[in-house]
């Protein structure tokens, strides 16, 4: 029983980073999906969402404000609303003139702009790790006979509502909307898009939106989360997320949510049950391995090599 | 149009102070043991207003910028020629190559001593950037994790030295060698995988390497790292103030001459130089021989190299296996530089430079990645007053290159063979 | 072509033009050298704050030996590569006094560099106990040692008598090498170590590594690295419910632990030099910094203060420039400093230098415990 506890409670921790890592995933999988990049400064526009929501919550506390549901929100739109305009000038400043030339290109141009993002935010705001509040506190405890005590916070529940309903939406808009239906007949074929008359700059830079909205809400929960951040913990997540985005099979969306919690359990229970100095390894290597064996992903469409 | 350029320059002005008024207009300061918000101050308010205005301004009359800025005499006035006869441009090229070689010899004399140990941490990134440029420019394998083999060769000659006291000439070679030999364990079973997922598991590769040496502690000293690697001798000739094996003599001490510290910087830097020249000129040969071809037909058309009947895995492999092996060749020079070697210093921030340096030299072309390695590492520190902004600028300038002059610094151009005429 | 020749000749004439300027050698040259930038910056402001002090008010009293001292700043970025440069840039600027590093990796190979060149360097900051095992004749340090840090620490938990206890480190030169110190501690009391295990430097998720300890049902938690990674654990921990004391090194007692823990901050224990600007003798200094708007707490503010003042003392005690006959002046004499009376052994480092448990609290303060 204590054992059993103990691996849901790995099990827990591990499907909360993952789910916050397939927020981030989504951002690096749709675009890879339209465009065939990888966005290396997706991680750092998750770092300033999380940026712009710390120093909105301050400023709206220290405003008075105490409606924590009311914080919360407004936090969360000032987020998504700096980080989409950062992802949608990232897109124009730094993608757009190099699209379509050799593949090296963008993405050369995309580590220089993450680069360039975490020094920004460094010279802004200042290297040091900054504290985030933590404004959801609480939770569930389960427990057995035994001295152990299973414990599922509130925090991580709102996690896991937050990414699915996000990932509901997403889907919903994906498949519904105007936009959505767009945005799949670009990644089929770009050129036959623009040909049917779709405004593929457009549906590009809605991708760079979308996904940066997303990134700031993963910015916000994972900064509460955690509790603190600082400007060169975008980087390590957005590998974290890429990863989990190659996993699943670049280009799906099922795929980045699969590959997040494959991703975020394999490292709980490393650190759980070997030790936390090779969470790192196993992630990369459970890559190697899955990539490996099947090339394109778990979830990814086989690609068919032209003759 | 005009009322839409209007729009659209609003649109500019808008997201851009929206991206910079944020994070730029107020500063979370830990006070005491709150965090407070406090504005900015009005400087860099009126800056960031500033630069939304010149946003607007620029996006509202982009269209008569561009005109103007088309109508400017060209910058540079040799824009418009015709590209140099090939036969012309190979020749000149090895002679401007062999005038650098030659200018390099006689450059440690005359110059300070701090001059030279940067240039000999120039030499060791030209010898990375032309490894990774046999990867990336003529393979067109994208590689994010070669500081793997660069590792792999400084902790080589660290370990051997530490557990079988090998001098620095027997640690090259084995240090290069086994670099190759990871590279072409590692190269095995990815390199059937295609672009961007090679990128990716690559730099997978890189980062577990460099766990695993900073986790292995009883090995490899973990974050420790590993001191005391001695440094190059000549013919048994040791260069520092006192003799650290035995057995050799100190150099000072053979030649009647005073002891001076610029003597050993001087002997690596110019150990540094022979293999430089050595890596360019095996390249080179490479470059012509059809292994060199096979990369390039590789890199532009898989498929029909392979119904050519070039192997894919046995010419991929050998490129990464080349590539690997002189990154092993500068790990070794590095680890004998430095003295103490730790995990740190294979970060891969480390790969991403390397890889700036050969895309900005152009890929292919090895005059234009020496130039490039030149460029990347002389001018952080020249910058030093700039300190604060150096990586700003640097991931600018890496952004805007690529915007504006993609190709590179000096763009490789196809080695081809005209057929005489018959006359 | 003959563009890229213009290019080549301008680069190298650049570089030449550039890298060949030298400081003229004039007064006492002090070189200061580590992080003005780079994640580790905010230490580095302390030690260049307390050097920069101790030169002003060296010079305001007559300087040394009626000669003024300079301060040269140098940026290592507290990366090892970068180090070797800046040390042989110190050479090139005939620079023959060094305060710094600051992180320990830098200071290694830098004092290689040093040693050999007959530049005398004594290190505010690196504590790694390999530093001074060299043999080196010209090193010295005005901190103390991983090694005399790990048995303080060691020595108050086995005297709590502890069920269990768990030693945690952050896989850095620093953190594992005084968690090291503390497992043996605590080994050769014959207390239960539970688990000795890394974590990554960086990292934001312990919720892992928490879940761990508590299934371990350990009652210290021993954490070796800085704050930014021991707050969030101690935050982290709180939430699940953890009920364990802490305690790290000096490394993380510094106030930003509590922005980041909060309330979980309170209780913490913290292995620190004794609070140097709390002592009555330095009032006036700490006026000083005052009222230059500095804060003298910092840990390493007033080492490096100490280290320049020992080498302007150890001058005038050999009453040579000469770097060896300071460093051999050093080893023989007995200096006043801020951080109290100092003699050094023959390797360089300080005959004692005392280490006294505190207890942080959620205010920022700390209290010593006997």
């Amino acid at each position: 029983m204590q054992d059993l506890l103990y691996f849901s409670q790995q099990l827990i921790n591990g499907l909360t980073i993952g789910s916050a890592y397939a927020l981030i995933a989504i951002g690096y999988t749709m675009v890879y999906g339209i465009i065939g990049m990888i966005n290396f400064a997706h991680g750092e526009i998750y770092m300033i969402g999380a940026y712009t929501a710390l120093i909105a919550i301050t400023g709206l506390t220290a405003l008075g404000l105490a409606w924590l549901p009311l914080i919360l929100i407004v936090a969360l739109l000032c987020a998504m609303i700096v980080s989409s305009s950062m992802g949608w000038a990232v897109e124009r400043v730094a993608y757009r003139p190099v699209r379509g030339r050799h593949r090296l290109i963008p993405l050369i141009s995309a580590i220089g702009m993450s680069i360039f993002l975490q020094n920004y935010v460094h010279l802004a705001q200042g290297s040091r790790n900054i504290g985030f509040p933590a404004l959801i506190e609480g939770g569930f405890n389960f427990s057995a006979d035994g001295a152990f005590e299973m414990s599922l916070s509130y925090m991580q529940i709102t996690i896991f509502v937050t990414t699915l309903v996000c990932m509901t939406a997403l889907s919903l808009f994906i498949s519904r909307s105007r936009t959505g239906r767009a945005c799949r007949a670009v990644s089929q074929d770009l050129g036959m898009a623009s040909l049917l008359g779709i405004d593929t700059n457009r549906i590009i830079s809605a991708t760079f939106i979308i996904g940066a909205s997303l990134a700031a809400v993963a910015g916000l929960l994972l900064g509460m989360y955690y509790g603190s951040i600082d400007p060169l913990f975008g980087f390590i997540a957005g590998l974290k997320a890429f990863t989990a985005a190659v996993l699943g099979g670049i280009g799906s969306i099922p795929g980045a949510m699969l590959g997040g919690l494959i991703l975020g359990v394999s490292e709980s229970m490393t650190s759980g049950y070997l030790s936390g100095e090779y969470k790192d390894v196993v992630s990369f290597g459970l890559l190697i391995l899955i990539l490996l064996f099947k090339p394109t992903g778990l979830l990814g469409k086989p690609e068919v090599e032209k003759i | 149009m005009a009322a839409n350029n209007y729009r659209h320059a609003l649109f500019c002005a808008i997201v851009t102070l929206i991206i910079s008024f944020p994070i730029l207009g107020f500063n979370l300061e830990a006070k005491g043991v709150n965090i407070e918000l406090t504005g900015a101050k009005t400087s860099t308010i009126v800056a960031v207003i500033l630069a939304a205005v010149a946003v607007f301004v620029f996006q509202a009359y982009r269209d008569s910028f561009m005109g103007l800025l088309g109508k400017l005499p060209k910058l540079n006035p040799l824009a418009g020629r015709e590209p140099m006869e090939q036969s012309k441009r190979v020749k000149l090229e090895s002679w401007v190559l062999t005038g650098i070689v030659v200018l390099a010899l006689f450059w440690p004399f005359v110059v300070s001593r701090g001059s030279v140990d940067l240039a000999t941490l120039v030499l060791i990134y030209i010898m990375l950037a032309l490894g990774l440029n046999v990867v990336v420019g003529l393979a067109g394998l994208l590689d994010l994790g070669y500081v793997a083999f660069y590792a792999v060769g400084a902790y080589t000659f660290a370990l051997l030295s530490q557990y079988t006291g090998i001098s620095f000439w027997m640690a090259l070679p084995i240090g290069a060698l086994l670099a190759g030999l990871t590279g072409m364990i590692l190269g095995f079973p990815v390199l059937r995988l295609r672009g961007d997922y090679l990128a990716i598991v690559t730099l997978g590769f890189g980062e577990i390497i460099r766990i695993l040496l900073n986790n292995w502690t009883t090995l490899t000293g973990g974050p420790n790292g590993i001191g005391g690697i001695p440094e190059p001798t000549l013919f048994g000739m040791e260069f520092g103030r006192r003799i650290k094996e035995e057995g050799n003599t100190s150099f000072h001490e053979t030649f009647g001459i005073a002891y001076s510290g610029e003597h050993k910087v001087i002997f690596l830097y110019l150990i540094a130089l022979v293999l430089a020249v050595i890596t360019a000129l095996i390249i080179r040969r490479f470059m012509r021989m059809p292994v060199g071809r096979a990369w390039e037909a590789l890199r532009e058309d898989e498929i029909a190299a392979r119904s050519l009947g070039l192997s894919r895995t046995a010419v991929k492999l050998s490129a990464f296996t080349i590539g690997a092996f002189f990154a092993g060749f500068a790990g070794t020079v590095f680890a004998s530089k430095q003295g103490f070697i730790s995990p740190e210093s294979f970060v891969f921030l480390e790969s991403a430079i390397i890889l700036a340096i050969v895309v900005l030299g152009g890929m292919g072309s090895q005059l234009g990645v020496i130039l490039a390695a030149i460029a990347v590492t002389i001018l952080p520190e020249l910058a030093r007053e700039f300190s604060e902004y150096r990586m700003l600028i640097f991931g600018a300038a890496m952004v805007l290159m690529m915007v504006w002059r993609p190709q590179g610094l000096l763009p490789m151009r196809r080695i081809h063979i005209t057929l005489n005429k018959q006359g | 072509m003959t563009t890229s020749l213009k290019k080549i000749v301008t680069a190298i004439s650049t570089s030449v033009a550039l890298m060949g300027v030298g400081h003229a050698a004039a007064d006492i040259q002090i070189g200061i050298a580590g992080p003005m930038t780079g994640p580790v910056a905010q230490y580095g402001d302390m030690q260049f704050s307390g050097a920069r002090m101790a030169i002003q008010q060296i010079n305001a009293n007559g300087g040394v030996m009626g000669e003024k001292l300079v301060a040269v700043e140098y940026d290592d970025v507290c990366d090892p590569k970068q180090a070797v440069t800046v040390a042989n840039r110190l050479v090139n600027d005939g620079v023959q006094y060094v305060i710094g590093h600051l992180c320990s990796s830098s200071t290694q190979p830098a004092s290689d560099i040093y040693e050999d060149e007959g530049i005398l360097m004594v290190t505010p900051a690196s504590t790694s106990p390999e530093i001074t095992e060299r043999g080196y004749e010209l090193v010295f340090r005005t901190i103390g040692l991983d090694s005399m840090q790990g048995p303080v620490a060691g020595n108050y938990i086995a005297s709590q008598n502890p069920k269990r206890v768990a030693v945690v480190h952050d896989k850095q030169q620093y953190g594992e090498g005084i968690a090291t110190a503390v497992r043996d501690t605590l080994k050769d009391k014959g207390v239960e170590i539970a688990m000795f295990e890394g974590v990554t430097a960086g990292d934001k998720d312990f919720s892992s590594l928490v879940t761990k300890l508590k299934q371990a049902d350990v009652d210290y938690v021993y954490f070796g690295g800085y704050h930014p990674e021991l707050g969030l654990i101690l935050r982290q921990a709180r939430q699940a419910d953890l009920d364990a004391k802490f305690m790290g090194p000096e490394g993380v007692g510094n106030k930003d632990i509590n922005t980041i823990a909060g309330e979980a901050s309170e209780g913490l224990l913290v292995t620190l030099p004794p609070s140097f600007d709390q002592k009555a003798e330095n009032k006036s200094l700490v006026k000083a910094f005052e009222d230059k708007g500095e804060d003298p707490s910092g840990p390493f503010v007033l080492t490096s203060y100490a280290a320049v003042q020992l080498i302007a003392q150890g001058i005038e005690a050999a009453d040579s420039k000469d770097p060896f006959d300071v460093a051999a002046a050093l080893r023989s004499g007995s200096f006043e400093t801020p951080i109290g009376n100092v003699q050094y052994d023959k390797a360089g480092d300080m005959k004692s230098f005392e280490f006294v448990v505190y207890e942080w609290h959620s205010d920022g303060s700390k209290t010593p415990i006997n």
